[in-house]
């Protein structure tokens, strides 16, 4: 837990999440973790769609472990933004903080006067951080796209899989990474542009932050662009590693990948110097790139031997670069999950305290904080539109019968 | 004026992950200062022949818009010009194995009693602490040991190797960290060591699987391309060679626009396509169905007719498709710049537009060394008789 809440950085930023999908709502909750108020906005009963989506935590009523994972940490409001009562909610909220995190398709804006220019109008301080699949501007930016779909679209998904995955089954169709990744990539691009925005706005006052998650999922790809310029148009059957990856050990999975000539030697010895590792010729990494199916061969059979953990240990402290396939077991109960802090418990309903993961990185030695657990769609309404904006629960509950909250 | 402008980042981070942060600042205004030596190359300087080719790997594009200077930190007198470096920096990049920066006397508590409110970020495989901080690591043990690795693969499969993706990503993540603690030092005057770890990252792409393990005790699998509560939800092949595109169905409005375009109306009263559920129940069924109609059919086509009624559907692409799209050369995603021999070649630009503040990339990968009159003649006040002698003593090396 953080002992000097000086320590998250974006402490007393307010944010406004309109958001329905994954990638803005992960940047709303990266805020959340930094420190940042992050009022979610979700339309009136029950919620936003992905209160429902999997995986699942419990069946009736469903609840998802994917939306407590993504909106952590935020406080929860309803508001029907059709409504001119629900449009002007809005407004006041966005009057009162520093970013708006904003998924609406860019037809439906005007509808909801959530125009760049509208808004900019309205409140030249706010930073309007839009996060959409392609971008707010552009012949695709109307395009409907899910994560496979953005996935596609950044260029990774026609390389996967490769190696051992694509040996065993090379008819398939290409692969996508686990869960959302594309999308978690469009958030975390959202987040460094929303915090640059924000370093600047004393100077130029709030600004348009047009955040596309093809371009963040081109951006992390770009190694297959400057393959293109060197003259190399890549696909999944020749982006293999030429020799290594992934090993099937007798109680696991392990990778490993030697890149430096030490890395190499190091793998030999782990390997106890077979008589196949030691040809004279293997020590140059261009024959051992031309023998890679060969070594491959040798590194499979010697693997099936060996148990995971020790290999692993053993093999690194030879320096060999080497991991164990995880398992989500693996990662809770691990000793270096639980020296560096980085799940935290969170209450959740009918579970009580359960270990959550926080965040990839540590500010001054300490592990980020988790503040609290989803609550309902709109349970902290009073708080906000009351306490916070100064309405009368009278208005509240007016509202409420409107349908508007 | 890009966001950083002004802002000047000592850069000591080799391979990939860590050079992403910088190239994401670098991106963003900062100007980026990479150490090298000739002494060590970065590796990603230096041919791959693992990855089969004698070419540089990433190095180009992410070194784009920095400066290279040569500093030899194995010598005292390079340590003592990098603190000079530091000491006019905001922020300082490094991604050394845990220990390095300690053994060179650049620590961040050493760093800091040069300038004060220094902003530091390290980037390493498994963290700066804990019992496995040393460990070694590169892009697909990052994935493997995140449990990433562990969870992409076909049902029947193997785990799956996740590549330098995988380093970008954690760039990326440590970029997002980093500049909250530089918005943070604006604020405050206050520094701060930033570190993060590249399993973790991993981690952080499966966190509703821990969470939900960690809850229910079930332990996710392996499910290739499928949805838990989607079907179709698959890439299909098209017309040419290795033409896929990717489509999904995820809602009952959309299965039912799916249907008219496809001209298969008896799919609505279909029992076995009745609901989510038996969609998915009979996905292979339906990815039969759907393949024989897309196999005919171009990515783009098949895009056009699913995009016009509402469902999501989109190629497959190619890194040349991404290079030759109007879409992304309209936005700047992609492109030209020219390279050091004269050759033009298109780059990634920078990932997001700023209304006010625009992202630029303007410059090329410098060659090793191309900026050492600059920084150590200009900023750091050396003279020409001062350099030379530093050359010849291999600390500017």
């Amino acid at each position: 837990m953080i002992s000097d809440e000086r320590n998250a950085p974006l402490a007393g930023f307010t944010v406004v999440e309109h958001a329905e999908g994954v990638a803005a709502s992960y940047a709303g909750r990266m805020m959340a973790v930094m420190g940042a108020t992050v009022i979610k906005v979700e339309p009136p009963g029950k919620g936003a769609a992905l209160r429902r989506a999997e995986p699942l935590l419990t069946q009736e009523p469903a609840a998802s472990a994917l939306f407590h994972y993504l909106n952590v940490g935020k406080r929860f409001v309803t508001c029907d933004v059709e409504s001119a009562d629900g449009r002007r909610l809005l407004g006041e909220l966005m009057a009162r903080a520093e970013l708006l995190i904003d998924d609406t398709p860019v037809a439906r804006r005007a509808a909801l006067q959530l125009e760049p220019e509208v808004v900019g109008a309205r409140h030249p301080q706010l930073v309007f951080l839009s996060v959409l699949p392609f971008g707010a501007a552009g012949a695709h930016a109307d395009y409907r796209a899910y994560e496979l779909n953005v996935f596609h679209a950044g260029g990774e998904g026609y390389l996967m899989p490769n190696g051992l995955t694509l040996e065993t089954f090379p008819d398939r169709p290409p692969l996508k990474i686990y869960g959302h990744f594309a999308e978690l990539i469009g958030g975390t691009s959202a987040v460094c542009a929303g915090v640059s925005a924000l370093l600047v706005r004393d100077e130029v006052g709030g600004q348009f932050v047009d955040v596309s998650v093809q371009d963040a999922n081109i951006s992390v790809g770009c190694f297959a662009i400057q393959r293109l310029g060197d003259g190399v148009l890549e696909n999944r059957h020749g982006r293999s590693f030429k020799y290594g990856g992934v090993l099937e050990c007798c109680d696991g999975y392990v990778g490993v990948l030697t890149l430096e000539q030490r890395q190499w030697e190091g793998l030999v010895k782990l390997m106890d110097d077979p008589a196949w590792a030691l040809d004279p010729a293997l020590r140059d990494p261009l024959e051992r790139s031309r023998r890679g199916a060969e070594i491959n061969q040798g590194l499979r059979a010697w693997a099936k031997t060996q148990r995971v953990n020790d290999v692993v240990r053993r093999g690194q402290a030879l320096s060999v670069p080497l991991a164990k396939y995880n398992e989500p077991a693996d990662i809770l109960e691990s000793e270096q999950s639980k020296a560096r802090g980085v799940f935290a418990p969170l209450d959740l309903p009918a579970f009580g305290a359960v270990p959550a993961f926080t965040a990839a990185f540590q500010f001054n030695g300490e592990a980020l904080a988790l503040t609290w657990a989803v609550a309902e769609p709109g349970a902290d309404n009073e708080a906000i539109w009351c306490g916070w904006l100064g309405h009368e629960t009278a208005e509240l509950e007016q509202w409420g019968r409107h349908g508007a909250v | 004026m890009p966001p950083l402008r002004g802002v000047r980042v000592a850069d000591f981070t080799l391979h990939a992950a860590g050079p992403f942060c910088a190239h994401m600042l670098a991106l963003l205004g900062a100007e980026c200062i990479k150490i090298e030596t000739a002494g060590r190359l970065d590796i990603f300087r230096k041919p791959h022949p693992v990855y089969g080719r004698m070419g540089a790997a990433t190095f180009d594009q992410v070194t784009s818009n920095k400066l290279s200077v040569q500093l030899n930190l194995k010598q005292p007198r390079g340590v003592e010009l990098a603190k000079r470096l530091v000491a006019v920096s905001d922020i300082v990049a490094e991604s050394f194995r845990p220990g390095v920066m300690d053994r060179l006397g650049l620590n961040y508590e050493a760093l800091k009693a040069v300038k004060p409110d220094i902003v530091m970020v390290s980037v390493s495989a498994s963290g700066q602490t804990g019992p496995e901080r040393g460990y070694a690591g590169y892009a697909p043990l990052f994935g493997a040991a995140g449990g990433l690795g562990t969870l992409t693969g076909y049902e029947d499969g193997p785990p799956t190797e996740i590549r330098h993706v995988m380093d970008h990503s954690t760039g990326l993540t440590a970029a997002m960290a980093v500049l909250a603690a530089y918005l943070r030092k604006k604020r405050t005057g206050a520094g701060q060591h930033v570190d993060v770890a590249a399993r973790e990252v991993a981690c952080g792409f499966i966190g509703d699987a821990l969470l939900q393990f960690a809850a229910t005790g079930v332990t996710p699998r392996r499910t290739g391309n499928d949805a838990p509560q989607i079907a179709p939800h698959n890439v299909y092949p098209c017309a040419g060679d290795e033409a896929w595109v990717s489509i999904v169905v995820a809602t009952e409005d959309e299965w039912r626009a799916f249907a008219k375009a496809l001209q298969r109306p008896e799919w609505l009263t279909d029992a076995r396509f009745a609901s989510a559920q038996t969609r998915r129940t009979h996905r292979r069924e339906l990815d039969n169905e759907i393949s024989a109609w897309t196999r005919g059919r171009s990515r783009e086509a098949v895009t056009r007719i699913l995009q016009a009624v509402g469902v999501a559907a989109f190629p497959s692409y190619t890194a040349q498709d991404i290079v030759d799209d109007p879409h992304l050369n309209g936005r700047g995603t992609i492109k030209n710049m020219v390279g050091p021999d004269g050759e033009s070649r298109k780059v990634v630009g920078p990932p997001w537009r700023f209304s006010r503040t625009p992202a630029k990339l303007e410059r090329w990968t410098p060659k090793l060394g191309e900026h050492n009159q600059y920084v150590f003649g200009e900023l750091l006040g050396l003279s020409a008789d001062e350099i030379e002698e530093l050359v010849a003593s291999q600390v500017i090396y």
